[in-house]
């Protein structure tokens, strides 16, 4: 019984399937009305919950066309995929450098706290003036995009990867340091491996806010001529009408990708520390 | 500086393939085939599949002009950050609202009174928006090209049936009430919850109970809404009997659904509602009427506005390509297909075939007694469907009213400033 | 060797920072001037000195936004945190189906704001009130989201609702940093699990709780989307919060100085508060 294999934890079990309604209900819900026809809503609970009148893939199909999905899905990959790269590599090292000085130094802890305080920038206030700087930089496109992207998310992650490396002993560099390694050196070998659950979480987590974001492209890109998904999706709703079952199924559609990409991330959160053997 | 370790180097590898597929992707074909461009942007994104099928039409049949159309969502936003960026389409499609005021005010839109195709315009329209103008200009700076209505929308079959006959003046829609009360039914479903949808009724009253120019004279300090829009305000809650339990609860969409499912005879809302309840219940017998705001039924006016205008921009370097492209929207067949898929009114004259649910406000629209939406007056910022959602919640008029004239004043200040700035200029004259 | 260090640092720190400021610092002081001024976000403008300002401190509307929004982040925060640090300890126990819990507790934060704004609302307006009849409930019989001084807690269920798997990532990250040892004795007896939470491993996490409690202030601070998807400021206009005006004003409508000078005021108010609840929790992690 005490062994580590066969204890399951039975409340944790329990809680966790009685909080699943709370997912599983709006997932139904999202789910029935992405296949009915416009003709099938109704303000019937009855009526709202039961399952279509047929399992038909048109909505989907109509989704993709009027989204110009795989066009859009591309658009929205590239800037995602980049911006998380970017992410991952330039907010890892300015959390290092900041992380482990900011303690002892006036300089780096002033630093720390200007970037982190970007965060807290409403951005309804940047908007008008990035609107004009990007377009001033030739920067009103995707490139534009992703930079601001990573200038957007790096409060956010700058404080967690300095906050993963309160955790992580200053033993392991200053071992390194002796053996004659530069800091550079040090930690592209020992500290960025280690920071791999952390990696993980940006990644989710600034993919996430990427992928689902809606104005930045919208200002930025405005008369590109190139629509991200989300933008696309804009379409589904005007305001004196919109068309829940087309917009349901592409919402459904493009929640696939991040999915996958969670559940991937997921993996590497929780193999990280195991095999980081920091310890 | 050393070589970089694997799992950087596969990240790095990524980003460059991605760097290089991106333009692949995201490429899009240039037209420097020596044509002169011409870009038009449009706020009516329901209405895109008209425009693709226009913007293919027209290329097909222009050698020298390139037209290039788009219907973004949210077109307000993205006009605003193109102007911040000073990247101005030739054409833009917007509505004839305080937007379009402060455009002109902006000196965005270039005067187009040139335009030959203006005399064919309504003039009740043309007449609309020049007093959309903040300060009287002596140029034209847009083309009414479609507007809307809104009214009382009613379920046909019903009323047949019962033998329920289309109230004139407001004691005979309170009757009328009364009756389809009597009889089991809901007489409107509100979506109160969607602020917008407040100004629907408001409006369509707003025209027969307060003079269209009232936005005008408060703003010239002759007047004050506690007077203007008192027996509007108290008509409007009189209405309230007659909805549905906790009309808060329920949007636009909820009660076009309900309407469209029978759940009520009519609906306080334009004709712009009609795509949406058609979509719900495509076999709906849909009919309108003009809202009967007065006591007598000669007093009575539709609540129509421009929906659409097109406006060239002063930057447009080829105005006379532009004027082709007008043309060519304002085509009879053209702008009839608009009208159709739209269920709109055209504001050029001639020989169209309306919409069969403007049936009931067809002898309006010909004999021109029309008059605009006051909110196209109110600046957006200023939450006047809010404020009127609060009223509604609330009940009283006189907090309603009072507020209204303080935060109007609020609101309005730069506006008011140029206003008395101009009076004062042309006082002499 | 310690100069090494600190170049390599400086050289790493100093062209970030600089993309930092152009991309943010540079376009918030140009935000900054408008604020001085009457721009309507195009056209012409004249400067007006303190008036935005002075406007600011009058507006009942701004007023009530604040305290709206301020509530609403409170409340929220604590419910987050709470939810998420067990769900995130349930979650790193040892379980059945641990991906397919880990994937599904994750999911409403990927449904977008549109999909999420129709369930609610067709949640609040017809199965709550449903629900509330068929148990006999007075207060559940009418919408949530149409009572002017109810309207907030269903927003901030939403909010809650949508927050929680984020704010759970960051836990279960954080759980993987507390060794295996300290995490199996807090495991292995069910009695005294709560305490051996509390003095093992919650002290281990504290710095992904005050991370977890800046991001949520943050975030709810800010609270836009959801009011977008449930109310759009209403019902009576008791649930504009302050991102709603800034953006429907500031940007849809004519009011783009006075909003300007309105998140200037907000931008240096949270920064007060979050500085000084990092200073605060910096201290802590030094104490241990």
């Amino acid at each position: 019984m005490k062994t580590r294999k066969g204890k399951v934890n039975t409340p944790a079990m329990i809680l966790l399937i009685l909080g699943l309604s709370t997912i599983a209900f709006p997932l139904y819900m999202t789910i029935v009305i992405a296949f009915k026809q416009p003709s099938e809503m109704t303000n019937s609970i009855s009526g709202i919950l039961s399952l279509p009148q047929n399992w038909s893939l048109d909505n989907f199909r109509e989704a993709m066309r009027v989204t110009d999905f795989w066009h859009s899905l591309g658009n929205s990959l590239v800037i995602t995929v980049c911006t998380v790269v970017l992410a991952v590599l330039i907010h890892s090292l300015m959390g290092f450098a900041l992380g482990r000085s900011k303690a002892g130094n006036k300089f780096y802890g002033f630093v720390y706290l200007f970037i982190v305080s970007g965060m807290f920038v409403p951005f309804a206030i940047l908007m008008m003036p990035l609107a004009k700087q990007t377009a001033e930089m030739h920067l009103a496109n995707w490139v534009g995009v992703v930079l601001l992207y990573v200038v957007f998310y790096m409060p956010m992650n700058v404080m967690l990867y300095a906050g993963y490396l309160v955790n992580v002993p200053l033993a392991l560099e200053e071992a390194a340091t002796v053996d004659g390694a530069t800091t550079w050196r040090t930690y592209w070998k020992i500290v960025f491996p280690i920071m791999k659950p952390m990696h993980a979480t940006v990644a989710i987590i600034t993919a996430l806010a990427v992928w689902n974001d809606v104005m930045t492209p919208l200002v930025i890109m405005a008369g590109s001529g190139q629509n991200t998904l989300p933008l696309a999706q804009l379409n589904f709703q005007t305001q004196f009408g919109t068309n829940y079952n087309l917009a349901f199924a592409s919402y459904l559609l493009s929640l696939i990708p991040v999915l996958i990409f969670y559940l991937i991330c997921q993996k590497q959160i929780l193999n990280g520390m195991v095999n980081g053997a920091v310890k | 500086m050393m070589k970089p370790k694997s799992p950087k180097r596969r990240l790095l590898a990524l980003c460059c393939a991605a760097a290089i597929l991106a333009p692949v992707l995201t490429g899009c074909a240039a037209h420097d085939d020596g044509k002169i461009q011409i870009e038009l942007v449009q706020y009516k994104p329901e209405a895109a599949i008209y425009f693709d099928m226009v913007e293919e039409a027209f290329n097909a049949t222009h050698d020298s002009i390139h037209l290039t159309i788009s219907s973004p969502n949210d077109a307000t936003t993205i006009l605003k950050t193109r102007f911040i960026r000073e990247d101005y389409p030739d054409i833009i499609g917007i509505g004839g609202d305080i937007n379009y005021s402060y455009f002109v005010d902006a000196g965005i839109l270039a005067d187009i009174s040139d335009y030959p195709g203006l005399k064919d315009i309504n003039q009740g329209y043309l007449d609309i928006e020049e007093s959309l103008e903040l300060v009287p200009t002596d140029g034209t700076y847009g083309v009414p090209y479609v507007a809307n209505a809104a009214g009382i929308l009613y379920n046909k079959d019903m009323f047949d049936a019962h033998g329920w006959k289309i109230p004139e003046t407001w004691n005979e829609l309170l009757t009328l009430c009364d009756e389809i009360k009597a009889q089991g039914i809901l007489p409107f479903y509100f979506g109160f919850k969607d602020t917008w949808t407040c100004l629907a009724p408001w409006n369509a009253m707003a025209v027969a109970l307060s003079p269209a120019d009232t936005t005008k004279r408060v703003n010239r300090g002759e007047t004050t809404f506690a007077v203007e829009y008192r027996t509007l305000s108290e008509k409007y809650l009189q209405l309230l009997p007659y909805g549905q339990n906790d009309p808060f609860a329920y949007g636009y969409n909820d009660a076009c659904t309900a309407f469209a499912r029978g759940e009520s005879a009519m609906y306080t809302i334009g004709s712009y509602a009609a795509p949406q309840i058609l979509s719900v219940n495509p076999d709906m017998n849909l009919d309108s009427f003009v809202m009967p705001a007065c006591d007598d039924a000669s007093g009575n006016v539709l609540n129509s506005g421009i929906d659409l205008l097109f406006a060239v921009t002063e930057s447009c370097r080829n105005k006379e390509a532009a004027y082709e492209v007008l043309d060519f929207l304002l085509d009879d067949e053209n702008l009839q297909q608009y009208i159709d898929a739209q269920t709109a009114i055209p504001c050029k004259e001639g020989d169209f075939t309306l919409p069969s649910i403007l049936d009931g406000m067809r002898y309006y629209i010909s004999e021109g007694l029309m008059l605009d939406y006051q909110d196209h007056y109110y600046p957006s910022e200023m939450a006047v469907d809010a404020q009127l959602q609060t009223y509604l919640i609330q009940k009283d008029t006189n907090a309603f009213l009072s507020k209204f004239d303080t935060d109007w004043l609020r609101y309005n200040r730069d506006i008011i400033r140029l206003v008395q700035d101009y009076e004062a200029a042309h006082a002499g004259k | 060797m310690k100069n090494e260090r600190k170049r390599t640092f400086l050289l790493i720190t100093l062209p970030i920072l600089a993309l930092f400021i152009c991309f943010n610092t540079v376009p918030l002081l140009r935000g900054v001037y408008y604020s001085f001024t009457n721009f309507k976000g195009f056209g012409r403008y004249n400067w007006v000195g303190l008036r935005n300002y002075i406007d600011l401190f009058s507006d009942a509307r701004v007023g009530k936004s604040y305290w709206f929004t301020f509530k609403l982040a409170i409340v929220t925060t604590i419910v987050v945190n709470v939810i998420s640090l067990i769900l995130a300890l349930a979650l790193n126990s040892k379980i059945r189906a641990k991906s397919f819990f880990r994937g599904a507790y994750f999911l409403p934060n990927i449904l977008g704001s549109l999909v999420v704004g129709y369930i609610f609302n067709y949640f609040f307006t017809y199965i709550l009130p449903a629900f509330g009849r068929i148990v006999g409930i007075e207060a559940l019989q009418s919408s949530l989201l149409s009572s002017p001084s109810a309207a907030w807690i269903g927003i901030m269920i939403v909010c809650a609702w949508q927050a929680i798997a984020m704010n759970t990532i960051i836990y279960i990250s954080g759980l993987q940093t507390v060794p295996e040892d300290v995490y199996e004795a807090g495991d292995i007896d069910g009695a005294t699990g709560w305490k051996k939470f509390l003095h093992l491993t919650f002290p281990l996490i504290i710095p992904f709780f005050s991370i977890n409690m800046v991001l949520s202030v943050k975030n709810f601070l800010m609270v836009f989307d959801q009011i977008m998807a449930l109310t759009k400021g209403g019902p009576a206009q008791s649930t504009e919060s302050i991102s709603y005006l800034i953006y429907n004003n500031g940007m849809s409508g004519g009011q783009f100085g006075f909003q300007s000078a309105n998140a200037v005021v907000f931008f240096i108010m949270i920064v007060v508060i979050s500085v000084a609840q990092l200073k605060f929790s910096g201290k802590k992690e030094e104490q241990l």
